[in-house]
């Protein structure tokens, strides 16, 4: 039993699952779900479509070169089973998950770096370019970034006012 | 006259294959001609075949006449008549030798399924008494799978195996058994054996059932032999003792021993008589059991082997031997000196020889499947001859799959080495990492955020506001600010927001009073009248207010309100709603907003024509007046019959119910039929409009018109 990757969105296929296409030059195309397989038939570009493992490799989204990568690779030689290398491999796919997981975040972090300043930026744009729904322009006494606003109303007591105290 | 022609030549060529393809009795070998004999009575086979010759040539003969009656025919219609005549001449031929043909077709396919037995090769023979074993024992030595039942005759006719020794191929042919009985009473399965027996230069094996299982005693048996003996002149005879696992051959009685005894020195003389020295412990008498398998291969070894010896003799005595023989020269080194030069065997070769004698047969799988409950119920390890480096490893469920992960692709034997590196690499990046940490722009303070979160939170309320007014705009009435419920704008709203933004009200609140003009009551206040009031005071109370500000959600029940129960409120505020609703859109209708889409019925409107200049006359709507007078017509006109019918087939139930399905059928149509007016007609409106307009002359127009 193996668990194949979709030709199109790169997804792992596990058992009972998708479609397997053999083409006349006995290519096997195999797919995850029916999504994959009429975007497929579609002759649709992996490429080019956005969610696609590929375009995000391609594209730089997501990370495409490690050494986590090298560790899976397919053999095609059976190797003699031994219980201690089984034991260690088994340990090691956990650890090398977890190594693989941490540098894809690091990855994205990275990419998300501009846009952290930007935001800022505009952030910063917006608090001076708007702080009239604050604070009215003309207004005297008040702090740029006071924790409350002070407000003079009190001490022109309007005849009004008083009645409704 | 080729018609006829065609026909003859057909009949020709059919009959003549047939007669073709049967094979002529004598030309073949004579234990075939013997066998189809046998089966099929030579006599009745010639006939039928002379039959169809004479048929055929009787054919020939009809087509020549008539070929030369045509020739000189003088009419299409004679020469019709003489074709038909012959064609029927020669139909009438073949169905006579129709049962003849019959019989041939099953004699065919009877021949068809006749065992292919070659006379000239080397054969074995198995005959005796019925049921002795002999079936059993071909299914032993050989791939066929005759049957083996307990009832007597159950070979019916002969069988071929096929079985090897020492590189040859042997036939090994089984008969039906044979009764001891005179020649001429035999039946046609019997005589099959017989002719095998005559005809066929084979070993025969005669079996003997030493335990009288058969159910025949080994009187009855050797009685048999004796009568049957001269048949087996020239070929090497073995006496088989079957079944001995029922009956060794040392337990039966002296009699019996007499008559093997007998038969056993019968069979001596075939063995002198073949020209070979009588050896002692020659294997003419042999005891075998078929169902324990003892002995078998050896009764099969000795018949093969006399067989061969036979035949070899009797080709060296031939002539052709000596065509071979000077090919034949086998090379012997010549001896230089007088030392002996044994053949080298290794000494590993003889120790395996001698361990061989004394070896026990192998325990196999399949014993073992048989002694843990057989093929259905236990299941063989298939890991019971792994090589792995510890025996312990043997029963381990290895995973295949671990987290989405094929656990295969992973195996490697330096995979921990690999994996320390790894994890030297991941530390180095982790403190990388951690250096660099800085960004160009900084980030806001925590006032600074929350100032940034109350600004975007007003811009957030002022656009949800201005959805919710652009959604409700076409049914929200343009209220005059006189009757401001929500008292927005009112002058300390306005001073409340201008203080919450840091600015000074006052002013502003001064200028706005100043400008309103109060309510006119007031305003008309003789200020001669009231001196000692105090004029503020007066408006201070006309202005009162004895309610609190402010209110709770309008669905939530207040007890002074009158409701029985929210639901209630919430249902009285939107009739409420509902009731204003229209009104506010008809405030913002336009002249040529009255269509109501929604409703879909055509509005009786009245639309004024001018007509000549001078008056206006009221035309309906075209559409509307086409529809609503000739739709009450009908409506009435339908509702008259329904109600006649009713009456008249009131007391017969099923006119009724026929009537009833009639009249749906009618109303449906009319429905239909109004439909179909409502919405395509309005294509023709324009039209028939423009007609209306160009039709009427001005006196038709002024006796129709209504005095307005």
């Amino acid at each position: 039993m193996r668990l194949e990757k979709c030709w199109f969105c790169s997804s792992t296929i596990y058992p009972g699952h998708g479609i397997q296409f053999v083409r006349n030059d006995a290519k096997i195309f195999r797919f995850c779900r029916s999504k994959c397989h009429k975007n497929f038939k579609m002759k649709r570009n992996p490429r080019k479509v956005k969610w696609t493992k590929v375009y995000r490799r391609l594209h730089g989204k997501d990370m495409t070169q490690d050494t986590t990568f090298e560790f899976e690779r397919k053999r095609n030689r059976p190797e003699r089973y031994d219980r201690n290398l089984t034991e260690n491999t088994l340990k090691a796919i956990k650890t090398i998950d977890k190594v693989r997981f941490r540098r894809e975040e690091t990855h994205h972090k990275n990419r998300m770096k501009c846009k952290i300043a930007k935001e800022r930026k505009e952030a910063r744009k917006e608090l001076d370019q708007q702080i009239h729904m604050l604070v009215a322009p003309g207004a005297k006494d008040i702090h740029l970034s006071p924790a409350k606003v002070t407000v003079k109303v009190q001490h022109e007591s309007t005849n009004e006012n008083r009645i409704e105290e | 006259m080729r018609k006829v022609k065609f026909t003859q030549t057909n009949f020709h060529e059919k009959l003549s294959t047939i007669i073709e393809e049967f094979p002529r009795l004598d030309d073949i070998h004579p234990f075939y001609g013997d066998l189809l004999h046998v089966l099929y009575n030579k006599d009745h086979y010639k006939l039928a075949l002379g039959q169809i010759n004479t048929a055929r040539n009787l054919i020939s003969k009809i087509a020549k006449d008539y070929v030369k009656l045509l020739k000189y025919g003088d009419s299409l219609y004679r020469c019709k008549a003489l074709k038909v005549a012959a064609l029927g001449r020669m139909c009438t031929v073949t169905k006579r030798i129709g049962p003849s043909l019959a019989y041939l077709d099953q004699i065919r396919q009877h021949m068809a399924r006749l065992p292919s037995i070659d006379p000239n090769t080397r054969t074995i023979l198995i005959c005796g008494y019925p049921n002795v074993g002999k079936s059993s024992f071909i299914n032993k030595i050989t791939r066929a799978d005759v049957d083996v039942q307990p009832y007597a005759f159950t070979t019916k006719s002969l069988f071929v195996g096929h079985t090897d020794y020492k590189y040859l191929r042997y036939q090994v042919i089984d008969t039906p058994g044979i009764l001891d009985r005179p020649f001429e009473d035999r039946n046609i399965i019997e005589m099959c054996s017989i002719t095998a027996l005559a005809h066929l230069r084979a070993a025969v094996l005669f079996f003997l059932d030493i335990s009288g299982s058969c159910g025949y005693t080994i009187a009855q048996q050797s009685a048999l032999f004796h009568s049957i003996k001269s048949l087996f002149m020239n070929k090497p005879l073995i006496i088989v003792c079957n079944k001995t696992d029922l009956q060794s051959l040392e337990g039966i009685s002296e009699d019996d021993k007499n008559l093997v005894e007998e038969m056993k020195s019968e069979a001596m003389k075939t063995l002198i008589g073949q020209g070979g020295e009588p050896r002692e412990g020659a294997e003419v008498l042999l005891t075998m059991s078929t169902l324990t398998e003892q002995g078998v291969i050896a009764v099969k070894n000795a018949a093969c082997e006399r067989l061969l010896d036979q035949r070899v003799e009797i080709k060296m005595k031939s002539k052709k031997i000596n065509d071979c023989l000077n090919r034949f020269h086998v090379a012997v080194p010549k001896p230089r000196d007088q030392k002996e030069r044994p053949p080298c065997i290794p000494q590993a070769v003889l120790e395996a020889k001698a361990k061989e004698a004394e070896k026990e047969k192998k325990r196999l799988e399949k014993d073992i499947e048989e002694e843990n409950g057989g093929a259905g119920v236990y299941s063989a390890s298939l890991k019971k001859h792994y090589l792995l480096a510890h025996d312990e490893w043997k029963e381990d469920n290895m995973p295949e799959i671990l987290d989405g992960h094929n656990v295969y692709d992973f195996v490697d034997p330096d995979i921990l080495q690999r994996l320390e590196e790894l994890e030297k690499e991941e530390g180095l990046l982790q403190d990388q990492e951690d250096d660099e940490v800085e960004m160009d722009v900084e980030d806001l303070t925590p006032q600074q955020q929350k100032e940034l979160a109350e600004i975007r939170k007003k811009k957030s309320l002022l656009i949800r506001e201005h959805r919710i007014k652009k959604s409700t705009a076409e049914s929200r009435p343009i209220v005059p600010r006189k009757f401001d419920k929500d008292k927005r704008f009112t002058s300390e709203r306005m001073g409340r927001q201008l203080s919450s933004l840091g600015l000074d009200p006052s002013k502003a609140i001064e200028r706005v009073r100043s400008k309103s003009r109060g309510r006119k009551r007031d305003r008309s206040t003789d200020h001669d009248m009231d001196v000692d009031n105090d004029g503020s005071n007066k408006k201070m109370r006309a202005r009162s207010l004895s309610r609190s500000r402010s209110r709770p959600p309008t669905n939530e029940l207040v007890p002074g309100e009158g409701f029985k129960d929210s639901a209630q409120k919430i249902k009285a505020f939107k009739l409420g709603k509902k009731s204003v609703q229209k009104r506010n859109k008809d405030a913002k209708k336009g002249v040529d907003d009255d269509h109501d889409l929604r409703r879909g019925w055509p509005v009786m409107t009245e639309v004024w024509m001018n007509v000549g200049g001078i008056k206006k006359i009221r035309v309906y709507d075209f559409e509307s007046y086409f529809l609503f007078g000739r739709f009450h017509v009908c409506f009435i006109l339908v509702s008259c019959y329904t109600f006649l019918n009713l009456w008249i087939f009131s007391d017969n139930y099923e006119m009724i119910f026929g009537f009833i399905s009639q009249s749906s059928g009618v109303l449906s149509f009319s429905c239909l039929l109004f439909f179909l007016v409502k919405f395509e007609l309005h294509k023709y409106e324009s039209h028939f409009k423009l007609q209306a307009r160009l039709q009427p002359n001005m006196k038709w127009a002024l006796q129709n018109r209504r005095k307005t």
